[in-house]
């Protein structure tokens, strides 16, 4: 039995709150892990987990794979790398990677569009250029989980296998050039792909659009280039390429395009990043949000 | 405020002070588009507007911490539970995590929801919705809290309750409340003030007392007869002819222009030179409809 001491409130009922309040950074936090967990299906019904699952599978499979075989055959018969390198791990992945950034920005900016969320968050702390933030922080990293998680398991299970990058300088380097790698083709997928959703008030549209426009800019590139023999540099147009052809110069390896220079290359990115976050800004800017 | 074909504002000079506000108008009046402006949803494009001391415009996100805001829309995540709804809002509204937590769920039985917390938005009525905005507004205990048609889509009972409730939230918390409304006997029922719009102007600001409540004049209803259906018109007229004010609404005429007493006495000599028969007589009440019908006009004697 608990003496006089122990006794305390259980129930207290609604009060006032005279306490710490965490602003505009708390906001922004707060949107954007919930954001995440809408993109992830967490806690929401399981038909919700069903796409994000499968996406992440694709990614990596192919990891589980390879460090499997790294494991299961002796390291003098074939090299670990020879297996799958870092940035040509992504060829493997690039439809899943291409997938879900047609699942996550759709979900993360046109849902609260057309659910009445935007103005819920638009009447807190939260101003457009923030909630924008906010939702391009959740954006890029829930790409993160398919650009970025990959090839660290990769990296780790080599490392583990004792058939890593060498000594510890090389390990560090390594892991640098795979989250450079991993932050770059999010960033500009995530820029593309949040522009797509900022167009249209229907997730359908928005995802088929990032999906059409992945796949329509290589075949125009390749039009271009090869089918009426202009410049190569016009291959720079192609949003489906030019971010993992900047994973191969980051790991300083020639790419798929070695007539393409690395800074044109680093140029297109930055372009079609920023060319992405000017669409959507301009489109919220101009949103009229009165309810 | 001028939108780009429409001005949805125009002129307007309001101030409103601390208690439980109504904003009435029709739909179209500027409502929400005043309700906009002090969230800094929009930015006013003449004049300028001050919310709790703050400009809305440039103190948006420090202002926004202290309001809460139930938005007349009643769509929301449907795959969300209430719980995780209110709780998430009041984290974006800055309470802590553990502090959220624990005020979604006591904001949730504070409007009646403390059973139905862990159900799906997509699952719940009406009422339910609207109550769970009520409770995503008060969650992260702001010092104004601002609703947009909170009883819309609520039958007699669910609005008696949605309007103790927010009575309650003033009454028992110290937070003022603002609700628009374009029914006006709730406004009535709930508002220590009111603010009257129509087509994007004021009509009336000030207190109940001052807008609604006795007032002089005289209401008095009459029996259509089959026999003299010209009675009403004749006693109107009569008492028109005596220099009052008259207005007819149905069978009913308001009176106003002489102390009540002699209205009375008018009014029972004009029934009965017409032949006319008295359903109900008694002291006019002005309500918030005598301001959007405007002032009785008297002829001149």
């Amino acid at each position: 039995m608990s003496g006089r001491g122990d006794a305390q409130i259980v129930e207290r009922g609604f009060q006032r709150y005279e306490g710490r309040r965490s602003g505009v950074p708390g906001a922004i936090r707060s949107v954007s892990w919930e954001s995440i967990k809408a993109t992830l299906g967490l806690g929401r019904p399981a038909r919700t987990k069903i796409f994000p699952v499968i996406a992440v599978v694709i990614a990596y499979l192919p990891a589980v794979v390879f460090v499997g075989v790294a494991v299961l055959i002796p390291g003098d018969i074939l090299q670990p790398e020879e297996v799958a390198d870092y940035p040509g791990y992504y060829g493997f992945i690039i439809l899943a990677i291409v997938l879900f950034a047609a699942l996550v920005a759709p979900e993360v900016l046109v849902s609260d569009r057309r659910n009445g969320m935007l103005a819920m968050y638009l009447s807190t702390p939260l101003d457009r250029r923030t909630y924008l933030a906010a939702k391009a922080v959740a954006v890029i990293t829930t790409l993160g989980l398919v650009t970025l998680g990959p090839p660290l398991l990769l990296l780790i299970g080599y490392t583990v296998e004792g058939a890593g990058p060498d000594g510890i300088d090389g390990w560090l380097w390594t892991l640098v050039r795979i989250v450079l790698s991993g932050m770059a083709i999010s960033a500009a997928l995530a820029a593309v792909s949040m522009a797509a959703s900022s167009l249209t008030d229907r997730r359908a549209f928005a995802a088929i659009g990032i999906v059409l426009l992945v796949l329509a800019s290589p075949i125009l590139a390749a039009a271009l280039v090869e089918g009426a023999d202009l410049s190569p540099s016009l291959r720079l147009i192609d949003i489906s390429t030019m971010p993992f052809e900047l994973v191969f110069r980051i790991f300083d390896q020639p790419g798929n395009f070695p007539e393409l220079s690395t800074w044109s290359v680093l140029a297109s990115n930055i372009v079609w990043t920023l060319g992405g976050v000017v669409v959507v800004w301009w489109r919220y800017s101009k949103l009229v949000i009165a309810r | 405020m001028q939108f780009s074909s429409t001005r949805a504002l125009d002129q307007l000079d309001v101030s409103i002070p601390n208690g439980v506000t109504g904003l009435v108008g029709a739909n179209g009046a500027g409502k929400t588009t005043l309700i906009s402006l002090a969230l800094g949803l929009l930015k006013p494009t003449n004049g300028s507007i001050s919310v709790l001391g703050l400009d809305p415009t440039s103190d948006g996100p420090e202002l926004r911490a202290m309001i809460g805001y139930g938005p007349e829309r009643n769509v929301f995540p449907d795959d969300l539970r209430a719980y995780d709804f209110v709780r998430h809002l009041a984290e974006v509204k800055g309470l802590p995590r553990d502090e959220a937590r624990s005020r979604a769920s006591d904001s949730l039985y504070l409007v009646g929801l403390g059973e139905e917390r862990f159900r799906a938005l997509g699952t719940m009525s009406t009422g339910q919705r609207q109550r769970v905005k009520l409770a995503q507004a008060i969650a992260a205990d702001p010092r104004l809290i601002v609703l947009d048609e909170p009883t819309d889509g609520l039958d007699p009972v669910q609005r008696d309750e949605m309007l103790n409730i927010i009575v309650q939230v003033h009454r028992d918390f110290g937070i003022d409340v603002m609700l628009s409304s374009h029914v006006l006997e709730e406004v009535e029922r709930v508002c220590d003030h009111v603010v009257a719009l129509a087509e994007g102007r004021l009509v009336a600001q000030g207190s109940m007392a001052e807008l609604a409540g006795a007032s002089g004049g005289i209401e008095l209803e009459l029996v259509e007869l089959p026999d003299r259906p010209t009675s009403i018109d004749d006693v109107a007229a009569s008492m028109s002819a005596a220099g009052v004010g008259v207005r007819r609404s149905g069978t009913t005429l308001s009176v106003v222009g002489l102390p009540d007493d002699d209205l009375f006495d008018l009014a029972a000599r004009s029934v009965a030179e017409a032949g006319a028969r008295i359903r109900t007589l008694g002291q006019h009440r002005r309500t918030l409809d005598d301001i959007f019908s405007g002032p009785i006009e008297q002829a001149q004697p």
